[in-house]
């Protein structure tokens, strides 16, 4: 019952922390890392002709955190006039990369078919991305909407990785890891990825190697890269909530060790 | 007659289909590509290992593995969950699918501990989030309680497909654990995001928790939250250590002695490439 | 017969992959396209079993009084979304992409963020300083957690440094080594798959 009790304090604790700081509308001045600094200097550096690819790898449950990296980027990429090829290897990121697409296509005013196309959802990720290192079209005959890939004046001359410029896979999973291991290995295809905070450092060996280009990690990240942007977003507004939860739980640490301290003292003079 | 139709078709027919098709031709067309060397010595060398080690266990050299805590505790949990009258939750967590060899591996524990729970008589609860992944469990633990001679005690009702969406799983899963508070708690194979929710469930119900993955940032999380975590490769040691079957436990060898072949190209290239920087022939 | 020519087939086609990876030859490709089309396949059946076996086991919870309303909500959901998506299509504005956005992804981000309290659960009662190498590891934990936000930079230059240096040396250093066991661990398994050693898969042998 007392251990009850005690999660549920911390729990709460928790809740107001965030949602006061959620409430409070101030965003830190981020300087951006080497990483997002990275990201945004490879895709400052593409040509108007250029194809990205981009595969929303997530699911509904890390939207929060994820969509502000993958509007940044997005809003970078359609900024710079570059071509995007949207699709996902998760069945919901088919939806949220859909609409997340269209709305900033929408920003900028791009045209489906001639500035972007979403191929929608391939299942079986790993013989998606190796069957996309032969051909697209292969693998997504037609795009999400139905219309042959040979219709899209788009798609004219792109058949596989090698008129792609970059990868770039939105992940909150480990869906990184087989473009990395199939994509980059096999058909030596440039990866960049965004990706929840928590999944960064499982990428740190591939980032240390080369074997992934860069990475545009959590909503610091996000915030980061729409400061180089100069277009605030949900990445920045969060921040402080997450700053005021890491303060929170680095004091929940310290007293549970005064309280675990405190207990041994007290076992040792009994 | 039949199948040297069927024949004739896989030999002579489907090889012609399959050279009319267009395909993105690398630079490298021939039998061999030469970029690939460095993968097929490192491959070759593995396999090599393997075999010797197999080889030399079936001329009887005895392999012996350390105690793996995780493992010895297996019988305690499901003792511990036979004696309290409670189930045994196991699931092999969101993010593998039955090709993975942490899954395959997985299973090898399944298979020790549904031999275990048919003849303690326990109950032994088995979501997951992949249908394949269910169809061979199903099979897997009939089979375990048939091997101890309970086939009547198999339910397959208690391996069960929940859901493919990761958190609609653990919610499932957490449901499953508050509700029906399992004594004793297997976490064993690729676990994302929703690990830690079903590790500091299963604490906060009291069960003993026996957790193992191949993620490393997962693997954090089960040290603080379970009883015992399998690290690295002891989760696919333990299919040696539990069945003491001498050719798997020989691949364990081989394991240990790639490693140390690894360590040592590790120490050479470290060593050369702080000597002389500009060297390249370590790289890969 | 029932065991042998399953693991003939997986140790012929685990070889031909195997094999195929090393060749640029026009015949290895066009062999390795046709098993990835066949893969596609494979998996869309397996999307058949998972729909059946669902609404199996969710029947079959109806029957029992305390996961009843669980098993109808899941099969109402199993049952409505397929239909939105069929009557009004799954574009911008339709009535699915609504569902989707205002039911399934606030539920998921919901059981999501419980991680978060979890996370602060588990920190509270894991990160106790009982030995010097849990003290250490306590020490570098703070470290960290504080370099990972923006407030690090104006509390100190050196946070952000500090914990760049302990993410990308000792704790990769430890996880590299974790990883190398693993895919060795990997590899060895995926070999007696392949060789017909391991047959787990098969029936529990």
């Amino acid at each position: 019952m007392e251990r009850l009790k005690i999660r549920w304090i911390i729990f709460a604790g928790l809740l107001l922390v965030v949602v006061v700081s959620y409430l409070i509308d101030f965003r830190f001045g981020s300087r951006p890392s080497p990483q997002v600094q990275k990201c945004y200097d490879y895709i400052e550096s593409l040509p108007d002709s250029a194809v990205v690819m981009i595969s929303f790898d997530h699911e509904a449950s890390s939207l929060p955190e994820i969509q502000p990296i993958a509007l940044a980027l997005l809003r970078h990429a359609f900024r710079k006039d570059i071509k995007i090829i949207g699709l996902s290897l998760f069945a919901e990121g088919t939806a949220i990369g859909y609409r997340l697409l269209n709305k900033v296509a929408g920003e900028y005013g791009k045209h489906y078919g001639q500035d972007y196309v979403f191929l929608g959802f391939k299942p079986q990720y790993i013989s998606a991305i190796l069957g996309l290192g032969e051909s697209i079209r292969d693998v997504f005959p037609e795009d999400y909407l139905g219309r042959s890939l040979d219709s899209l004046p788009f798609m004219d001359n792109i058949i596989s990785y090698e008129q792609v410029a970059m990868v770039i896979s939105i992940a909150d999973g480990d869906r990184t890891v087989h473009w990395i291991e199939y994509g980059n290995a096999r058909y030596g295809q440039e990866i960049m990825a965004g990706l929840t905070a928590a999944m960064i450092t499982s990428y740190d060996p591939y980032l240390a190697s080369g074997q992934l280009f860069a990475v545009v990690g959590g909503l610091k990240g996000a915030a980061e890269y729409e400061s180089l942007l100069g277009q605030p977003g949900k990445g920045g507004r969060g921040m402080l909530a997450q700053t005021s939860a890491h303060i929170y739980v680095i004091i929940l640490i310290i007293i549970g060790n005064i309280i675990y301290f405190r207990n041994r003292s007290r076992q040792g003079r009994g | 007659m039949k199948i040297v139709n069927y024949l004739i078709y896989i030999l002579l027919v489907l090889p012609g289909s399959l050279l009319a098709r267009d395909d993105a031709a690398g630079a490298e067309s021939g039998w061999f590509n030469p970029d690939t060397w460095p993968t097929l010595i490192i491959s070759v060398i593995s396999i090599l290992v393997v075999a010797y080690t197999i080889i030399a266990a079936r001329r009887g050299k005895a392999v012996k593995l350390r105690a793996i805590p995780g493992l010895k505790a297996v019988e305690e949990a499901v003792g511990r969950a036979t004696e309290m009258g409670a189930p045994i939750l196991y699931t092999p967590g969101y993010g593998g699918d039955i090709q993975r060899p942490t899954t395959i591996a997985s299973m090898n524990i399944l298979s020790s501990v549904a031999e275990k729970v048919a003849e303690y008589d326990c109950r032994l609860i088995y979501p997951t989030h992949d249908p394949v992944i269910m169809a061979v469990a199903q099979e897997v633990v009939r089979e375990g309680y048939t091997r101890i001679g309970y086939p009547d005690r198999f339910r397959p009702d208690d391996i069960f497909y929940i859901s493919s969406s990761q958190f609609g799983y653990a919610a499932a899963v957490d449901g499953i654990i508050s509700r029906d508070r399992p004594a004793s708690i297997f976490l064993l194979g690729t676990f994302e995001a929703e690990s830690l929710i079903l590790a500091e469930t299963g604490n906060s119900i009291g069960a003993i928790q026996i957790a193992g993955t191949d993620s490393t940032i997962q693997l954090a999380f089960f040290i603080v939250a379970c009883d015992y975590t399998l690290v690295g490769e002891e989760l696919f040691a333990a299919s040696g250590y539990l069945s003491q079957n001498p050719s798997i436990l020989s691949s364990v060898k081989a394991q240990d002695i790639l490693k140390l072949i690894i360590a040592l190209f590790v120490i050479v290239a470290v060593i050369w490439a702080t000597v002389d920087p500009l060297s390249s022939w370590w790289r890969y | 017969m029932a065991t042998r020519l399953p693991l003939a087939i997986c140790f012929i086609f685990g070889l031909v992959m195997f094999l195929q990876y090393f060749s640029g030859h026009p015949l290895a490709r066009a062999a390795y396209n046709h098993i990835l089309d066949w893969w596609q396949i494979i998996f869309a059946f397996t999307l058949l079993v998972g729909v059946a076996a669902f609404i199996k086991s969710s029947l079959r919870k109806t029957q029992v009084k305390k996961d009843a309303p669980y098993a109808l909500i899941a099969l109402a959901g199993l049952i409505l979304m397929p239909l939105l998506a069929v009557i009004d299509g799954t574009d911008i504005d339709s009535p699915f992409l609504w569902a989707f956005e205002n039911m399934l992804a606030p539920l998921q981000a919901t059981v999501f963020s419980l991680l978060a309290f979890f996370v602060a659960s588990a920190s509270f009662r894991g990160f106790r300083a009982r030995s010097v190498p849990a003290a250490i590891l306590l020490g570098t934990a703070l470290v960290v957690l504080v370099g990972r936000v923006p407030l690090a930079e104006s509390i100190s230059e050196l946070f952000p440094k500090v914990t760049f240096w302990i993410q990308n040396y000792p704790s990769m250093a430890a996880r590299r080594a974790i990883l190398i066991g693993i895919g060795l661990g990997s590899m060895t398994t995926a070999l007696r798959v392949i060789l017909g050693i391991e047959r787990t898969y098969l029936s529990g042998e």
